[in-house]
């Protein structure tokens, strides 16, 4: 069965993850038009869709496949606003590939 | 720490109660009633990930589902909204945490249907697609298929309600795999170094150890304990003397002991106030 599952990933873990949908929380550090890059735990490369609507400096969660360069293809990004606190967030991230029972499947 | 005492005692009972009681005028009575009449005064309000739920074992059908191997009543899970489509009898919206996507229905009151075009229906905060939301609900099965019967559906606000909810669902999993944070520290402190893979093996003792004790909060586990670890004769040890040992006050010692007496686990040796662990 294919997993609807996003697992939610930051910029360390994008090269186990190419080719399949993911989550990534974290912060807008430059727009660019079609493109901008966003920091989660590291910089990541994400190539917009038309309408994700991203706000400088502010959090933003994008749902989005991996590509093989490792920039991310997004299909829908949510303003998160600019009150959240990245350790709690670097958590979730650690509990779901250290606990992964009850967020994804994964094939190992 | 005593944070974690919540998900085993039945400290939850009066608020499920009015959940399971109460709730929507039988318009789901039916499969509800009987499974819900066994496990009324144990119901558990349990914050899951929606993986969880699609996981969740039922023994038989009408059987109360499991998570963990712990029975649950009633669940909490956030989840972006992906869909909502408005039915004459329920609402349903589909909800996707990143984990799973399950439907959440929503039955609607026929008498209260009415406020929702009068004038308090914008005090009222609006559920709207691809926003998150947080639900309390029981889950059902109906054809094989399965969905959460709503209680409560409601906009999260604070986008850190997401992340602290998928922590706290990490942490009532592991108090049920594992058991609870202070055992874990106490005997599994050793393993620290792999604390991922290792970690569990140790885990799983203390898991067992937890098994054999339903239902008791942390106090209590901490008593039981301090009377099984501390050197005594066989008159078992006085509460003052456990008060000391475990760093608790004497009622709260006297409650947590109670507790354990009613479970049968320790038993009163010279006084009432005096206890040792009732062994097999």
């Amino acid at each position: 069965m294919a997993s609807e599952a996003t697992p939610r990933v930051n910029a360390k873990y994008l090269d186990s993850f190419t080719n399949q949908t993911v989550r990534i929380l974290g912060k807008v550090v430059s727009l660019r038009g079609e493109t901008a890059t966003i920091d989660a735990n590291g910089t990541i490369n994400v190539q917009l869709n038309r309408d994700a609507h991203l706000q400088l400096n502010n959090a933003v969660e994008v749902v989005g496949k991996v590509q093989q360069d490792l920039s991310v293809k997004v299909f829908q990004a949510t303003d998160f606003g600019s009150n959240i606190d990245f350790i709690a967030v670097e958590a979730v991230v650690d509990a779901t590939h250290r606990y992964k029972e009850i967020f994804y499947d994964s094939n190992d | 720490m005593d944070y974690g005492g919540g998900y085993s005692t039945t400290s939850y009972g009066a608020q499920g109660g009015a959940g399971g009681g109460g709730f929507m005028g039988g318009s789901q009575g039916g499969s509800q009633g009987a499974a819900g009449k066994g496990t009324y005064g144990k119901d558990t309000l349990r914050p899951v990930t929606i993986k969880q739920v699609l996981d969740a074992q039922q023994p038989h059908p009408d059987a109360e589902f499991k998570i963990d191997d712990v029975e649950i009543t009633q669940v909490s899970f956030v989840g972006q909204i992906r869909n909502i489509s408005t039915q004459t009898t329920n609402i349903t919206y589909k909800l996707d945490d990143g984990t799973g996507t399950i439907e959440v229905k929503q039955w609607i009151d026929a008498d209260a249907t009415m406020d929702t075009t009068s004038d308090s229906a914008p005090s009222k905060p609006k559920l709207v697609e691809n926003e998150w939301a947080r639900v309390w609900g029981r889950l059902k099965a109906f054809n094989n298929k399965r969905h959460v019967g709503a209680h409560v559906i409601r906009p999260v606000a604070d986008k850190m309600e997401i992340t602290y909810h998928l922590l706290e669902a990490t942490f009532v999993h592991l108090y049920f795999v594992k058991g609870p944070l202070d055992q874990i520290k106490a005997e599994g402190g050793g393993a620290n170094g792999n604390a991922g893979e290792v970690g569990y093996g140790g885990g799983g003792d203390t898991g067992m150890n937890g098994g054999q004790m339903p239902n008791v909060s942390v106090a209590a586990r901490r008593v039981y304990q301090t009377l099984k670890d501390s050197p005594q004769n066989n008159e078992g040890l006085h509460v003052q003397n456990v008060a000391a040992l475990v760093g608790m006050n004497v009622a709260d010692v006297k409650k947590a002991g109670d507790e354990l007496l009613s479970h049968s686990m320790i038993f009163t040796t010279v006084d009432d106030d005096t206890w040792a662990v009732l062994e097999f």
